[in-house]
């Protein structure tokens, strides 16, 4: 082989992009017809994109993604708190309403674990069919019950504390409420899970502050946690809190 | 008992959870950056190099987008939007970063607080360390070009897009990249060595 004009990897990658003018392009595939070296460099230049392509795309990891969906809570916050006055006439209606459902539930509540609406019993064993019949949610949120913890969680490790009280609620004492506070929460969940079932509603505190804690499954094996505060409706779920663990 | 709409939010199209973020839907934007956040940090990370810049540039990217959501035109691709966004938060990590010294912080440190728990599978893993130190000796915007274009399937045209270049430019930047890569990631390679070309007489890039 005796050809002084080796091409290097530039002008094939240029040659590949059809960057090269014609003339240079012919003069460039004659000497690739004559040349095994310089197709075995072409050959490179494509493995390179095909190793591109194979380099398995990066999960991202768990505790960004709830890091970001706390700073997108947060700057939801900030915008509402700028929403207009007409807007705010609007949802008064609502805190209001929902603070008396908190009272009702308070009031009702003195059972460690209160009984939700049901519709589509989900895995029903855990579960006591509720008994109030003036409770129409015409949702098709599945079971769920709710617990009053009494925990406090905290900002950075709500993961872990829902982690333990899941561990432990299968001994928990069932009781069933219903009424306007279980109406309120129920559409609350539905808004904040979208329709997931949820594993754990705790109407507990956060960071000193009354607030729901929800946690539904999520995608591969992860598991949704969300603080709402105990203003929470369907129409302004006011999450506090989101993060996502591994559910062990 | 006000209604709840329960359309599976999976259906509903990247548009229209943008624009009812627009109109104050709480959840809208969550959602939309839920949908698309694997492979924004994959855009971001590749981008980067760091994973620890990757993840504040994309957190900065992700509330860019949730500002400027009002602005987005409908002529676009909700999704090259959104990576535009990643890939200019990541420039701005990259300026910043050009003008003070390096962080002392250890790398590998803050790659293992952010890095995936699952393990990979071995293989893949190796090459996928490789093809990540290759991209670091690559400037920005070649390994901005090839990240879109290469790694996560863009077409030459939808990569302009992102990045605001004529196609020609992306072009450009693929080829100059891959021609700097080629000789990194040799050893990748499933085909027998290349023969040492010309013999001696020159010509060769290596």
């Amino acid at each position: 082989m005796n050809n002084p004009a080796h091409l290097d990897y530039d002008t094939l990658a240029d040659l590949a992009e059809g960057l090269l003018a014609d003339d240079r392009a012919a003069s460039v595939n004659a000497h690739l017809d004559a040349c095994a070296d310089c197709r075995d460099r072409s050959a490179d230049l494509a493995d390179v994109s095909r190793l591109l392509a194979e380099a398995p795309v990066p999960a991202m990891p768990a505790e960004l993604a709830s890091r970001i969906d706390q700073a997108i809570a947060a700057e939801s916050l900030n915008s509402a708190a700028v929403a207009s006055l007409e807007q705010r006439r609007g949802r008064r209606h609502w805190r209001i309403l929902s603070a008396a459902a908190a009272t009702v539930a308070v009031l009702g509540g003195g059972a460690v674990v209160a009984q939700s609406a049901l519709q589509n019993g989900g895995d029903g064993a855990a579960h006591v069919p509720a008994s109030d019949a003036g409770r129409a949610a015409p949702l098709n949120a599945a079971a769920f019950t709710v617990e009053h913890s009494g925990t406090d969680y905290r900002a950075g490790d709500v993961a872990r504390q829902v982690g333990a009280l899941l561990g432990t609620l299968r001994t928990a004492e069932l009781r069933t409420q219903g009424g306007q506070a279980a109406a309120t929460l129920l559409g609350c969940v539905e808004a904040v899970t979208r329709g997931r079932t949820p594993e754990l509603v705790d109407q507990a505190r956060y960071q000193g502050a009354p607030a729901t804690v929800i946690a539904a499954p999520g995608a591969s094996g992860v598991r949704d946690i969300w603080v709402v505060g105990a203003d929470c409706t369907p129409q302004r779920p006011h999450v506090l809190a989101h993060t996502t663990a591994s559910r062990g | 008992m006000a209604s709840v709409s329960v359309r599976r939010v999976d259906e509903v199209p990247d548009k229209e959870l943008l624009a009812r973020h627009a109109q104050g839907d709480p959840h809208a934007f969550a959602e939309l950056v839920n949908r698309h956040r694997d492979r924004m940090w994959a855009v971001a990370l590749r981008t980067l190099g760091d994973p620890e810049e990757a993840a504040d540039a994309l957190q900065d990217a992700c509330l860019s987008a949730f500002r400027a959501a009002g602005r987005f035109r409908g002529d676009a691709a909700v999704t090259t939007w959104l990576h535009r966004i990643v890939v200019n938060a990541c420039l701005d990590r990259v300026r910043r970063r050009s003008v003070r010294p390096a962080t002392p912080m250890g790398d590998d440190a803050a790659f293992d607080a952010v890095a995936p728990k699952m393990p990979d599978p071995t293989d893949a893993h190796g090459v996928s360390l490789d093809v990540r130190e290759a991209l670091a000796a690559l400037p920005f915007e070649q390994r901005a070009a090839l990240v879109l274009v290469d790694m996560m399937g863009y077409s030459v045209e939808d990569a302009a897009r992102v990045l605001e270049v004529p196609a020609g430019t992306i072009k450009s930047r693929c080829a100059r990249g891959r021609a700097r890569l080629a000789p990194l990631l040799g050893h990748h390679r499933n085909r027998p060595a290349p023969r040492n070309v010309g013999g001696g007489e020159g010509g060769g890039t290596s």
